[in-house]
């Protein structure tokens, strides 16, 4: 038997009627999974210096959306009739079933009505309806499942592949293996929502054990970079002065050590830093940017609370997309914080009232987000640029006992993907009748990012870092690269 | 199956069951060969064979069967065909389980062969050789025998050692380096700080000939180098000052565990009694070391589903196994939770033998009785039993007060409600339910450790033990401590009480048959610890339909809380005689708090269960698949503890740490010197500090890894001995200049042609920016400074701190150290959190770093200080200002071109921008 026979992926794929092409890319796959672990050359005198893909690349940079909090899926893009038709009765088999804070009550139709959206009909709820207008471009997963109901381990696992702290961030890992295509920006940005920072953010872009050259930098269209200014008390002529001075006693020093590597990067990367602070403001002020731009992704709304935020995240939304114009290599941008206020105050937690707070958070991520996605189409970026849409879990479809929120559901919910190398207007994998239980195609944590690293033509199960005795992954010893929804 | 074939296999059973298998075929090798193998060869072969050995299993060989395979399962029982693995695959009824995965299965009657076998002894041939041949062992170097190597140089054994690789390359050791970058680098290495100019200038001009020898003694008897390698142990064990996770909060008592390695290194403790210490302190008088077993991550919030909370519980002794494995002796046991040891040979019932070592371990704060007053220990005893005396007191008399009349019928007749104890009394009611809403507390949500109902006879009703069920408006989630199960469950305290999810709530309680009630106890805390979170106002309501309250008892005649919590208004109703009596009483419990307080110091250290539960192997590592139980010991490999299931916890870490810590044991020693010959030169001999595994790296110098780990055991493990021994080789004084031709065959020096030059850890920048500056804060010990602001929540928020006063220009050492933060200067330069153990730093070098160097506002307030400093000592003229600069940062005056171009800076652009970029230079940031 021809090996490739043996994979349960290719009859996948003939299924869904894969070419030619793909095949022998597959082939060429092959041959490269029989051999051991790919550690990246790293020079640590531009660490961040582009690398080859291990096969060829479908996307050349991610954009990952983050909505803290976990968002219910039965809220909005996971669509259930049966949840409807049952609203108000018990979840059949549900007797006694203890989640994350406790006793479950009746099944609850979602406060929101679901509609066919574009040509592919997709139901999607009336919480997201800019989103839904865009559900051709979507590649829905309705089916991953997780390894926790807590939001730290949780968020780890979405960033990490971890529940346990101490682990590198997806986008640590993508720097790590491919370096950045722009050396005047960070190869890595994370994007703060306006409220603060998520559940365990130190592990969402941190390195972990990669070298810190490798983490993320945070700043958003409200907080510059840190340190990225020149002080106050130093005028700009000094500033240069000074900026000189070092390299003339650094360079000095060098020709004591002629040829040391270390000494030579170090010189470098002071100028690559006044590189960047020219470039990180310029990217980061979006005043230049023309009004219908700033109403396409509601940055111009004000007036009220949720208005300002909704602006604040849009602003956000509209850096995030300059940063992929400049060839960011990873950029990961959130929605909800913990810091101004857990269980739904400022992230998707809608525990005890899922409606009035799910109300204030569709209006700022809806009409934000979906300007990004249509922005980043219209000017041809979705070609090399992968989207990716995830919360840490899902949400139950019933309402806890004796409250009007759903508690934690890491055993479905769903993520949307958009752009390079997948299909649009797609759906894969399902829950069951209720939208509890991910029961057909089921995916885990691991096979998205094995899906995502594939689609950077990154070979997920041979990106490897030595940490103490491990050669260490992105998906641990896991993962399989959910083939039926790559274009 | 057809009814003949089900009979003869009954009957096959049968007879094997009774031990008497038919004379015709003995159940022996040779039935092995005759019956046996041929099923295997047919079924099994094609997978576990020769050719491939999926899951590493062959079942073709003797040795292969066993074995067993990787997933660590017994794959035979002998004489239990039901409990082998074998029978399990083949008979099971899951498809993605059953033995063969494709093909025909094996007939009932080829599985009857197969129990006969396994039940009769599953004989092989061969079997006695096999069976040696599998008794774990390992020719992988580290396990082997330390073995001194034979040196003719007495004294210079680790030059010679180094020497001789060189020579073999072709390679030759550098010139000595002169005194000023000698001592520079001994300073940074050892201190982690350069030395003073005074310093410099004495060592420079020491004639004497033992120069070197005195400024090696004077620099390892600094308490500066405790410091400094207190905290290379910090990174290999994972140390940090918060609990990670979520949650994140603080561990405002860890400290004292980093205080414990610092005084430790500074008093050259023993190594051996430093391994001892850390496992089992609190055998050994220092309760404080146990820091090490609980200085990893945890995560507090706990969740009422099982599986959940036991992998929880899994993770944590996983991060203590796997610490001490990697710390101590180089092994990454953690490999071994879910299957063997890929790599190495460490079973994975040795993981489960470990974790069963640390099985009564447990996260949080103790006393450290070596620190708590050594005189008032037993002191302590008595004053607790004077303490609860004194409550005792306390109730009875407040029952008194509430039982007796008002003393006026004023509308607020009843005392101010209090954390101890309450009471309402009305007219026998009937009910079956009481709903206790609580509409005020005196801060945050509510809680109540007890609430009970009597009874017209006098019985509590309200207990869930008589079949009241309680319910509430919602429970404060992620506290096992604090549940509404607490409410009714007989029991007092914090520790057993509820707590509602908002400043508001309510709590009922359904009786299971009508009740007639007249009196309600309730209190926040009977057990007298906290006042908080007290119901100040409520109301009481009754109901025998369901939904028709009506009310019984409220806060509505209570007496307000004064201004003294407590309020003293109960005690206008006792008589005078008891009046007294209840003051003095009062007065005596604050006076004894004080002293109890005084007399116990706390530490984020081990906390041990009496008894641990009996740990078992876990298949796969899930906790919900439980396998044979596994007594606590060592590896395999290396012998055994011999140890009972049952063993006394404290005993199990003891041994454990004999073990460890034995002259025998061919890691430990080999480890530790490695680590202090990397923390000297940059990269260890074994450049995989925790993985002396067959995936680590081999050393460089086998010979002098174990002339080091020799003459370590020898010398009494004495750490500053093997430092002195490294510093005062010529190998350790070379040059760093590098050599073309040298590097051409050694790039990376770890030949050590040269003393291979490197840039500074993180904790060594600030430190010495600190201290060129003038703003070093040399305190030693007690609680760390905080580099970032805290807000305070269930989740704890960090932020880091853009100004920095005194209080934080102490060492980093010092620094309270957050996970999952990092510092926004010194983050950059690859300094850990404390998420996960770190024996060896990456150096990064990164544009963010050049920005937090040059821009950060702690930069610029150091130019500032360093700007003061240099005009202090060195007048206004920027001449002598470069001078004592370059003394001060670089330990040697400026050459012209230095001095000439410094002058001009400092001229054209003013003292602080010369600081600024002085720290900024490669030479002030490396170690050469």
């Amino acid at each position: 038997m021809h090996p490739l026979l043996n994979r349960r992926n290719f009859l996948a794929h003939t299924a869904t009627g894969l070419g030619g092409i793909a095949l022998a890319q597959m082939l060429a796959r092959d041959a490269h999974a029989a051999a051991g672990p790919i550690r990246p050359q790293v020079n640590p005198a531009n660490p961040n210096a582009p690398r080859a893909t291990h096969f060829p690349a479908r996307a050349k940079r991610v954009l990952m959306i983050f909505c803290s909090g976990a968002v219910s899926q039965v809220d909005t893009f996971d669509y259930k009739p049966e949840l409807i038709k049952r609203h108000g009765q018990p979840m059949p088999g549900a007797e006694g079933l203890v989640t994350f804070q406790g006793a479950q009550g009746n099944l609850n139709q979602s406060p929101w009505a679901f509609r066919p959206r574009g040509q592919s009909g997709k139901m999607v709820s009336d919480l997201v309806p800019h989103l839904g207008a865009l559900a051709d471009e979507m590649c829905f997963i309705h089916s991953l499942t997780g390894k926790t109901n807590t939001h730290g381990p949780g968020e780890n696992f979405m960033a990490t592949g971890y529940t346990l702290d101490g682990f590198p961030s997806m986008g640590a890992w993508t720097s790590y293996a491919l370096g950045s295509e722009n050396d005047t920006l960070p190869a890595y940005v994370a994007i703060p929502d306006p409220r603060g920072a998520p559940q365990s953010a130190g592990n969402f872009w941190g390195p972990g054990f990669l070298p810190a050259a490798f983490q993320g930098t945070d700043f958003n269209a409200t907080q510059p970079l840190r340190n990225l200014a020149r002080p106050a008390a130093f005028s700009a002529a000094t500033d240069r002065a000074t900026r000189d001075f070092i390299g003339v006693l650094n360079r000095h020093h060098l020709e004591r050590f002629p040829g040391d590597s270390e000494l030579a990067a170090r010189i470098s990367s002071y100028e690559l830093a006044a590189r960047m602070q020219l470039s990180v403001p310029e990217v980061a002020d979006i005043s230049s940017e023309p009004a219908h731009v700033l109403k396409l992704y509601g940055a111009d709304q004000a007036g009220n609370p949720v208005k300002d935020l909704k602006a604040a995240y849009a602003r956000n939304c509209i850096l995030a997309r300059r940063l992929v114009e400049k060839g960011v290599r990873f950029v990961q941008l959130f929605n909800g914080a913990y810091q101004t206020g857990g269980e739904g105050v400022s992230n998707w937690d809608g525990h005890k009232s899922l409606q009035p707070q799910y109300l204030k958070h569709g209006e700022v991520m809806d009409q934000p987000t979906a300007a990004l996605l249509a922005d980043l189409k219209q000017r041809g970026l979705l070609e090399d640029t992968l989207v990716v849409w995830c919360t840490e879990f899902g949400r139950m479809p019933t309402f806890q006992k004796g409250a009007s929120g759903r508690d934690h559901n890491p055993n479905g919910f769903t993520a949307w993907l958009a752009g390079a190398g997948v299909k649009h207007g797609f759906s894969y994998g399902a829950t069951d009748e209720f939208g509890y239980k991910a029961v057909e195609n089921i995916a885990t944590v691991y096979d998205f990012h094995a899906t995502i690293l594939d689609l950077l033509g990154l070979d997920h199960e041979r990106l490897s870092f030595y940490h103490n005795g491990i050669e260490r992954r992105l998906t641990d010893v896991h993962g399989h690269v959910i083939q039926a929804v790559l274009a | 199956m057809t009814r003949l074939l089900k009979c003869s296999l009954a009957c096959f059973i049968a007879l094997t069951a009774s031990g008497t298998v038919h004379a015709a075929a003995p159940v022996d090798a040779a039935f092995f060969e005759r019956e046996v193998r041929p099923i295997l060869q047919a079924h099994c072969f094609d997978c576990h064979g020769e050719d491939q050995a999926k899951n590493k299993l062959r079942l073709d060989t003797s040795v292969g069967i066993l074995r067993g395979g990787e997933s660590g399962e017994p794959l035979l029982v002998k004489g239990l065909s039901a409990e082998s693995y074998l029978i399990k695959r083949v008979t099971s009824q899951n498809l993605k389980e059953v033995m063969p995965p494709k093909g025909k299965k094996l007939t009932a009657e080829q599985v009857g062969v197969l129990r006969a076998w396994i039940d009769a002894g599953a004989k092989v041939p061969g079997e006695a050789a096999a069976a040696a041949s599998l008794r774990l062992k390992t020719d992988h170097w580290s396990f082997q025998p330390v073995k001194r190597p034979a040196v003719a140089q007495r004294g210079g054994e680790i030059d010679a050692l180094v020497l001789a690789k060189l020579r073999a390359q072709g390679l030759t050791p550098s010139p000595a380096a002169d005194r000023a970058t000698l001592i520079r680098r001994v300073y940074l290495v050892m201190h982690g700080m350069p030395p003073t100019p005074q310093e410099v200038s004495e060592f420079v001009n020491d004639a004497r000939p033992d120069a070197y020898a005195r400024l090696v003694d004077r620099v390892l008897a600094s308490p500066r180098y405790g410091e400094r390698w207190a905290r290379h142990w910090m990174d290999v064990v994972r140390y940090a000052d918060s609990n990670g996770f979520e949650t994140n909060r603080e561990r405002k008592t860890a400290f004292h565990y980093r205080d414990y390695l610092i005084a430790s290194l500074n008093a050259d403790k023993p190594y051996d009694r430093f391994i001892k210490e850390q496992i089992a302190g609190d055998a050994l008088g220092v309760d404080a070391a146990t820091g090490f077993l609980v200085a990893g991550p945890h995560d507090i919030v706990k969740s009422p589903d099982i599986n959940l909370t036991l992998m929880q519980r899994q993770d944590e002794l996983a991060d203590m196994v796997n610490t001490t494995g990697t710390a101590f002796l180089g092994l990454t046991m953690g490999c071994a939770r879910c299957h063997n040891h890929k790599f190495d040979p460490i079973l994975q019932r040795d993981y489960y033998a470990m974790q069963a070592v640390f099985a009564g371990v447990n996260h949080g704060e103790r006393q450290l009785r070596e620190k708590s007053e050594a005189h008032a220990q037993p002191a302590l005893a008595a004053l607790k039993t004077e303490e609860a005396a004194l409550q005792k007191t306390l109730s009875a008399l407040q029952e008194k007060a509430a039982a007796s009349p008002a003393t006026t019928t004023a509308a607020k007749s009843r005392p101010a409600v209090s954390a101890l104890f309450n009471e309402e009394q009305f007219a026998p009611t009937e009910a079956t339910a009481v709903k206790f809403t609580i509409l005020a507390s005196s801060g945050g949500q509510p809680c109540l450790d007890e609430l009970e109902i009597y009874n017209d006879a006098g019985l509590n009703v309200a207990l869930a033990a008589k079949g009241a069920k309680a319910s509430a408006s919602g429970t404060l989630p992620g506290y096992a401590i604090h549940k509404l199960e607490h409410l009714n469950d007989g029991q007092v305290g914090n520790a057993r009480s509820w707590i509602s999810d908002s400043g508001t709530g309510w709590v009922q309680i359904d009786f299971p048959t009508k009740a007639r009630i007249q009196r309600i106890v309730w209190s926040r805390d009977r057990e007298g610890k906290f006042s908080d979170r007290l119901a100040t106002q409520y109301r009481i309501e009754a109901a025998v339909q369901p939904g028709q309250w009506h009310p019984i008892a409220s806060s509505e005649d209570r007496q307000p809380r004064g201004a003294k919590p407590e309020g003293d208004a109960w005690l206008a109703r006792l008589s005078a005689a008891d009046a007294t009596a209840a003051r003095k009483a009062q007065a005596d419990l604050v006076e004894l708090k004080a002293r109890m307080a005084k007399a116990s110091v706390n530490g984020w250290a081990g906390r041990f269960s009496s008894q641990p539960e009996r740990t078992h192997r876990l298949y796969r590592g899930e906790p919900m698949q439980k396998r044979e139980v596994v007594a606590p010991d060592a590896l395999t490999v290396l012998g055994t503890l011999g140890l009972a299931v049952e063993e006394p916890e404290q005993n199990r870490r003891v041994r454990l740490a004999e073990w460890i810590a034995s002259a025998e044991n061919p890691l430990t020693a080999r480890v530790l010197v490695n680590r202090l010959w990397q923390y000297t030169f940059g990269t260890g001999l074994v450049d995989t500090p925790s993985d002396f595994g067959a995936n680590g790296t081999r050393p460089t110098h086998p010979e002098l890894l174990d002339w080091l780990a020799d003459e370590f055991v020898q010398c009494g493990w004495s750490i500053k001995h093997m430092q002195r021994l490294i510093l005062l080789s010529a190998t350790f004084q070379q040059s760093s200049t590098p050599r073309a031709d040298a590097a051409k065959v050694d790039a990376d020096g770890r030949l050590l042609w040269r003393f291979p030059p490197r840039r500074l850890e993180a904790e060594a920048i600030r430190d010495s920016m600190l201290a060129v500056s003038g703003a070093l804060d040399l305190k030693m010990g007690g609680p760390g400074f905080y580099l970032m602001e805290v807000v305070v929540e269930n989740v704890m928020h960090y932020f880091p701190k853009e100004k920095f006063s005194p209080a934080e220009f102490r060492r980093m050492v010092y620094q309270f150290r957050i996970r999952q933060t990092t510092d926004s200067v010194f983050g950059s330069l690859d300094c850990p959190d404390g998420g996960s153990v770190m024996p060896k730093r990456s150096r990064s070098n990164t544009p963010l770093q050049a920005l937090n160097l040059f821009n950060s506002s702690f930069i610029t307030q150091q130019a500032d200080f360093l700007a003061q400093r240099l005009r202090a000592e060195a007048g206004e003229a920027p001449e002598a200002q470069v001078a004592l600069a370059f003394r001060l940062f670089y330990g040697r005056p400026p050459d012209a071109f230095e001095h000439r171009s410094s002058v001009a800076m400092i001229r054209e652009h003013g003292g602080p921008s010369f600081a600024r970029a002085l720290f900024n230079t490669s030479e002030f940031l490396f170690v050469f």
